[in-house]
């Protein structure tokens, strides 16, 4: 205790007292907070490591429950769905998180327009966010549809050749992208639509007394003092693309083969079909990794570039 | 005043508490969409009024054998009492076994068990034993049959097809005749769900193979590659929809009944869908037969259906195994057979008048179920199911060889079937 308090409590004795007092009760009012995150985060999070470093295979509780090291995860290196998986969700990553950005930024400078009424913009943007993901992947499972879906029904009024959305990897994965896209943009929007009013607007009158253009205020102006809310929103919209499930799942159930599985369909698929706990915990915890690494990378940018302002 | 209050409170909700024990028995039922959980409402609410301290409470889940296995996993990974009696599909007892979610009936059946067992279908008192253990009852049989359209045979003068190139050979005839974009020749489950395992192996079936042979993978020979090259010949001659891919099990009955399809591969429910929906375009012009096979070949079916079990932690199993009884009688077999075309699990049901005026294609089915055969049974069927369909439906989707697929395929069970 006295480590940590010791260079501001030499000089004066009196507000250590204090200072204790306050850790004190500090520590007590967060004691239940923490006893909670405890309990619902991290025993979970224990336990999952846990098994992953055994094998828990539920589909034969018989065998029991035994230690086998990394051995889980050394499968799961050699495990060519494994790899695939994780190559179809970094190519989620790399499509759908740039592009729900650009539409995103595009939604948000829209409804941050001066409108008379504002409710219908805002809703608008609200809607496709508080839709269930499920609902969304069924949605446009229905809209891609090879003979009544109103995609193809569109193509064919321009005499075009139906194409099978749904059974052809490549199609299959451009049409879950447009799903992710539109289902995450409004997320993006929000976000950033936050952000540009905290904006003052005698920056751009200034701008404009200077005689710069919209696109020149927009640049030198709306970019910069957007960007950290650019990037909160970049960090919370890759965390959800790495663990993309929903609507491929429910748009082609990863099909055709497993052409469009991702990494958490594998592990639910490990875990829930298959039953296979240790190993489906490894692959969990590879996924946190994966996690771990992109945020991180966000957070050194930012720290540094917040640095480098100050 | 205000203290008077919630003590009156609390002394009427002590009281209302205390009537609650003494409530009847509550049974909650989980049964699958497709399992037509309007009829069992119906049977429930007979046995309600015939037992009534006994309550039902019917819970429907997922639309696909494996939404719904998904669900009940995570409810009884975690021992949940919440449910009391499960409809489970015929392939799951073993892994039910292993896992211990199903309550062995055979101490409560006692001296009966003897008495009852024989009563079945042969191939349902197998598949609910597991070890000498009785893991479910049987609620009703399946299979699969090839639905057809009567009127357009008779139209074009064919006879229902006996081999699969007669089959093609009729829808391509009828396909050309009527001109009509949405009519399709054939359709089967090809999506990557569990009936694309019996996609898979009844043409293999139907050739005299299996997939294993005295527990070892036997998927080396020539027969292997018949299903693939079947489908493919279908594609060939655009007697298969584009889609095929992407078509589940319930869409199947969905194309037919909107009068779209000519041949369907497919399970005895459709019948009573097709017959008696109010939007069904093709009442009284279906015929149901048994499947083709090749030339030379033999007719092969899957056998489906589905089983009563209960859940081993139930809070009221003694009333629980009293229900299972009733939903397993030749009484609600009949009931089912006339509401549903849910086909008997009792074979004196297959002659009961009654339910041969509602399905009078049940006097030929009866051969068909007792010669259905089972998929694999094992605790790690879930991973052996996933290999086979999730191959076929590249296939299907055209992502895949014929090599490629049966190459994949062998590598994912080869493990299983060491």
């Amino acid at each position: 205790m006295s480590v940590v308090a010791s260079p501001a409590a030499t000089h004066a004795p009196s507000p250590v007292k204090r200072d204790l007092s306050e850790r004190a009760l500090g520590t007590l009012l967060l004691t239940p907070a923490a006893l909670l995150l405890l309990v619902i985060v991290v025993y979970p999070i224990a336990t999952l490591f846990w098994n992953s470093l055994h094998g828990v295979d539920n589909a034969n509780p018989a065998a029991g429950e035994q230690w086998v090291g990394l051995k889980n995860y050394l499968n799961a290196f050699e495990d060519e769905r494994f790899w695939n998986s994780t190559l179809h969700t970094v190519l989620y990553i790399l499509v759908t998180v740039p592009a729900s950005l650009v539409v995103g930024l595009g939604l948000a400078l829209l409804a941050n327009l001066p409108f008379r009424v504002k409710w219908p913009v805002r809703l608008g943007l609200l809607l496709p966010w508080a839709l269930p993901l499920v609902f969304a992947g069924l949605i446009f499972r229905w809209f891609f549809e090879y003979r009544t879906g109103v995609v193809n029904d569109v193509l064919m009024k321009f005499g075009a050749e139906p194409p099978q959305w749904l059974s052809d990897p490549t199609l299959a994965f451009i049409a879950i992208c447009i799903a992710i896209i539109w289902k995450s943009s409004s997320f993006m929007a929000l976000m950033l639509l936050a952000g540009l009013q905290t904006i003052p607007r005698s920056l751009y009158e200034a701008a404009e007394v200077d005689g710069a253009s919209k696109w020149q205020q927009f640049v030198e102006i709306t970019l910069p003092m957007l960007r950290p809310a650019i990037f909160v929103a970049l960090i919370f919209r890759t965390i959800t693309a790495i663990q993309t499930f929903d609507i491929p799942y429910a748009m082609t159930g990863g099909g055709p083969g497993e052409s469009t599985e991702t990494l958490a369909m594998y592990i639910h698929k490990t875990t829930l079909d298959f039953l296979d706990f240790g190993y489906g915990s490894a692959l969990a915890a590879l996924m946190f990794v994966l996690s771990m690494a992109a945020t991180s990378g966000y957070l050194k940018y930012t720290r540094r570039s917040s640095g480098r302002e100050r | 005043m205000k203290t008077w209050k919630i003590l009156l409170a609390a002394v009427l909700g002590t009281a209302l508490a205390a009537s609650a024990s003494a409530q009847p028995t509550t049974l909650r039922i989980f049964t699958g969409g497709q399992q037509r959980p309007d009829v069992m409402r119906k049977i429930a609410d007979e046995y309600q009024k015939r037992n009534p301290n006994v309550k039902v409470e019917v819970e429907i889940g997922g639309a696909t054998s494996d939404a719904q296995q998904q669900y009940l996993s995570t409810v009884l990974s975690s021992k949940d009492s919440v449910l009391d009696l499960i409809l489970i599909d015929v392939i799951r007892p073993a892994q039910w076994a292993a896992q211990g979610w199903a309550e062995p009936l055979d101490s409560y059946l006692g001296a009966d068990r003897a008495k009852l067992l024989p009563a079945y279908l042969k191939a349902y008192a197998d598949a609910n034993q597991i070890g000498g253990k009785l893991m479910a009852l049987p609620y009703f049989a399946d299979a699969q049959f090839l639905y057809y359209r009567k009127d357009l045979l008779d139209k074009y003068k064919r006879s229902v097809p006996k081999t699969w190139d007669e089959m093609m050979d009729t829808a391509k005839a009828i396909m050309d005749g009527e001109k009509n974009p949405n009519l399709q020749g054939f359709s089967t489950a090809g999506a990557t769900i569990e009936g694309t395992v019996c996609t898979y192996l009844v043409p293999l079936w139907g050739t005299g193979s299996d997939l294993t042979k005295g527990g070892k993978l036997n998927l080396d020979t020539p027969q292997a590659r018949q299903p693939f090259q079947l489908y493919g010949r279908m594609k060939q001659a655009g007697v298969l929809p584009k889609n095929i891919a992407e078509i589940p099990t319930d869409r199947i009955r969905i194309d037919m009944q909107a009068g779209n399809l000519i041949f369907a591969m497919s399970w005895g429910y459709v019948w009573n869908r097709l017959e008696n929906d109010a939007d069904s375009r093709v009442k009284g012009k279906i015929g149901v037969a048994e499947l083709p096979h090749d030339q030379g070949g033999k007719s092969a079916t899957c056998i489906g259906g589905w089983q009563v079990a209960v859940s081993a932690y139930s809070k009221s199993k003694q009333e629980a195994v009293k229900f299972a009884r009733y939903l397993s009688s030749p009484e609600v077999s009949k009931q089912q057979a006339i509401l549903a075309s849910h086909l008997p699990v009792f074979p004196s049901v297959y002659k009961d008048p009654d339910v041969l005026k509602a399905n009078p294609w049940f006097a030929e089915a009866l051969p068909v179920v007792e010669g259905a055969k089972s998929r694999p049974v094992s605790h790690q069927y879930p991973q052996i199911s996933d290999a086979i369909r999730g191959n076929m439906n590249a296939y299907l989707a055209g992502t895949k060889t014929t090599d490629s697929a049966l190459a994949d395929m062998k590598s994912r069970l080869q493990p299983i079937f060491r």
